[in-house]
């Protein structure tokens, strides 16, 4: 790929210390859309413990690196997705206050963190190759996050629509810094193992894994929510109204984003774009709060 | 119950949900299969990112400036860089010291950084300034810290030698046909850099002894409009005043390169015990538990050195901690980029 002359390369990722105030923020961000607010909440739900498993897999990787360049790239990374996890976490603390209790589904998602994701108590060759096997399953999810970052960056209707800044700010700052690291997670899957099918495995795992959950989680925040109350049914068919509207990402989107990722010659670098991401770090109210 | 059992539905009324029940077994049968077979692991390809440069040229550029030229020993073509990237330079004591490149990045076989001699500093702009032609120097690949982005409107504010990773920025402005304005600031005239590569135009020269020491509100409304972005760089009270001065709700962007942690302040020096390998290292009064630990093993995790991020948390067995960031509240661990000991030595959990 050539890049752009503005478009800015070499990038040192550093973590931000950014802070929302989420009192002010309604139930239903996207005001009067239960339904297409609660299908971007899933990613608060997934997110904290998705992250912190993450952070903990790179944590463990960082001995294995042989490239001085990547290791920073790494604990750039790192310190990124520790600042995203314990930001949504405090998401789901305002869900608690506002009567929307998500704690039953949370424990879910810990368990496959935690539980089926976790360490398995593997040591030697073994657990290496479980460390290479979680990594390949980050890149394929930080394929979705960076396809996603770019989305909201550019979900002008979420705008129209009148959704509440801070959730907006909190969703753009951390799309675009997925965006910015997007390349992290690839390379190092490339430079520690680069196989193929072990792409195509985790990539259908993960595809397998995130519908359900998205599914799911759907389906429980529209029964659990106080004020719809189980009158709308939650579910992925949703999508194709919120799609089509601009409102969540759509599924041609996400599918025609797949199939380039299983070409062999996948760079994350070619889904969205760096110097848009930086502009909106540049002005994003929480990323500019963090550097005074 | 632990993270590790089988959680119970959603709706509470199963002690094991059917969906994880399923999904464990599948998972975990997967796993089972695939473990028959002894993995078989790729080597590591290891990655040099080193450059070996020559020193092509070595040039007065103002008052204890040095402008040096680097390129390949062969004349090879030097990889890509954009406005706002630094070189990682290797002295020959070993120090390790960061210049931001300040020639033309069109220019793909030379790299171009400037050094102000500091008397009083630590020895490394001194080094610099004792390089002659035809000395081999490593350097890093470049690397950006402090990225430009394509805008209509710049303000460009340089404090002295702060000037370097503008340089190539006001150029970037100008091919953009942007509309832009370079406040240069600095002591004397003699002192500043470059000044021959400047359009007298768009740029406005205030020294100290001429106008006395620049207000940085005033700087600020040198912005050709109230959208501008405005790139400073210079000494770190410059830029503090510029942050203070600049008002965070309007249109206009701030973009610094952001530096290394603040120094540490009041420290005292202790020592870390390593309990699992066995190790203890002394850790001075000027520098974290983190800066020492990462010397003595690169891939101890951290991230942020600041303290918020949680990265370097370290199990904490024995010893009495100095806390210095409000996240720092577990009794049994330690946030070592900047908690400290107060007094003696701390026993780590590595
Ligand atoms: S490195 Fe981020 S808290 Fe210490
Ligand atoms: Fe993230
Ligand atoms: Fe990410």
């Amino acid at each position: 790929m050539t890049i752009p002359p503005t478009e800015p390369g070499n990038i040192v990722l550093q973590a931000r210390d950014v802070r929302f105030d989420w009192s002010e923020v309604p139930l239903h961000w996207i005001p009067g859309d239960p339904v297409a607010t609660h299908l971007i909440n899933v990613l608060h739900l997934l997110l904290p413990a998705g992250e912190e498993w993450f952070v903990r897999v790179f944590k463990e990787a960082v001995p294995h690196i042989r490239d001085d360049r990547l290791r920073e790239d790494v604990l750039g990374f790192i310190g990124q997705e520790a600042v995203h996890a314990s930001s949504h976490d405090q998401v789901l603390d305002h869900f608690l206050a506002q009567g929307l209790d998500v704690r039953p589904f949370v424990r879910q998602v810990e368990f496959l963190f935690e539980g089926l994701l976790g360490d398995r108590n593997l040591t030697g060759t073994r657990g290496q190759a479980w460390l290479y096997e979680r990594i390949s399953l980050i890149a394929a999810i930080e394929h979705f996050t960076g396809v996603l970052g770019d989305w909201i960056l550019n979900a002008t209707a979420l705008d129209e629509a009148g959704a509440h800044p801070t959730m907006l700010d909190l969703l753009r700052w951390h799309g675009a810094e997925e965006v910015e690291h997007r390349h992290v997670a690839h390379d190092l899957f490339m430079h520690l193992d680069g196989s193929y099918p072990a792409r195509l495995r985790a990539m259908a795992e993960t595809i397998t894994a995130l519908t359900a959950l998205w599914r799911r989680g759907h389906r429980f925040l529209m029964a659990a929510d106080p004020i719809v109350q189980g009158r709308i049914k939650g579910g992925l068919h949703h999508v194709r109204r919120t799609g089509a509207a601009g409102l969540t990402p759509g599924g041609r989107m996400v599918a025609a984003s797949i199939g380039r990722y299983l070409r062999r010659s996948y760079s994350p670098l070619n889904e969205g774009s760096t110097s848009q991401a930086l502009a909106y770090l540049a002005s994003s109210p929480a990323a500019r709060a963090a550097l005074r | 119950m632990t993270p590790s059992q089988i959680p119970p539905d959603l709706r509470g009324r199963r002690a094991r949900d059917p969906f994880w029940v399923a999904a464990s077994a599948l998972f975990n049968g997967i796993q089972r299969v695939r473990s028959l077979r002894t993995p078989v692991l790729p080597p590591v390809t290891p990655v040099d990112r080193t450059l070996t440069t020559v020193v092509r040229e070595v040039r007065q550029e103002a008052e204890d400036v040095v402008g040096l030229r680097l390129a390949a020993p062969d004349g090879r073509a030097l990889p890509a860089w954009q406005p706002g990237c630094h070189l990682d330079v290797r002295l020959p004591s070993g120090r390790r010291r960061q210049y931001s490149l300040c020639g033309d990045p069109a220019d793909r076989r030379t790299y171009r950084i400037a050094v102000r001699r500091l008397p009083h500093g630590a020895g490394g702009s001194l080094e610099a300034h004792a390089l002659a032609e035809g000395d081999l120097l490593t350097v890093s690949e470049p690397r950006n810290a402090f990225p430009f982005l394509p805008r209509d409107r710049y303000l460009f504010l340089a404090g002295g030698i702060g000037i370097t990773p503008l340089l190539p920025m006001v150029q970037a402005a100008r091919r953009l046909g942007a509309d832009w304005r370079l406040v240069y600031t600095g002591r004397t005239r003699a002192s500043l850099p470059f000044l021959d590569e400047l359009p007298a135009d768009r740029v406005e020269i205030r020294t100290d002894d001429d106008h006395g020491v620049p207000d940085c509100a005033e700087l600020l409304t040198r912005a050709p409009a109230a959208d501008a972005a405005i790139y400073c760089c210079g000494p770190a009270p410059m830029i503090d005043g510029v942050r203070a001065a600049f008002a965070p709700h309007g249109p206009a962007t701030l973009h610094f390169e952001r530096f290394a942690p603040a120094p540490v302040v009041d420290g005292r020096p202790f020592e870390i015990e390593l309990r699992r390998r066995g190790v203890t290292l002394r850790v001075p009064a000027d520098r974290t538990a983190l800066d020492v630990l990462t010397e003595y093993d690169p891939a101890v995790a951290h991230s942020c050195r600041q303290g918020f991020c949680g990265t370097c948390r370290v199990g904490l067995l024995a010893g009495d901690a100095d806390r210095r960031h409000p996240g720092d509240t577990d009794p049994d661990s330690l946030l070592v980029c900047v908690s400290r000991a107060s007094g003696g030595r701390l026993v780590l959990d590595m």
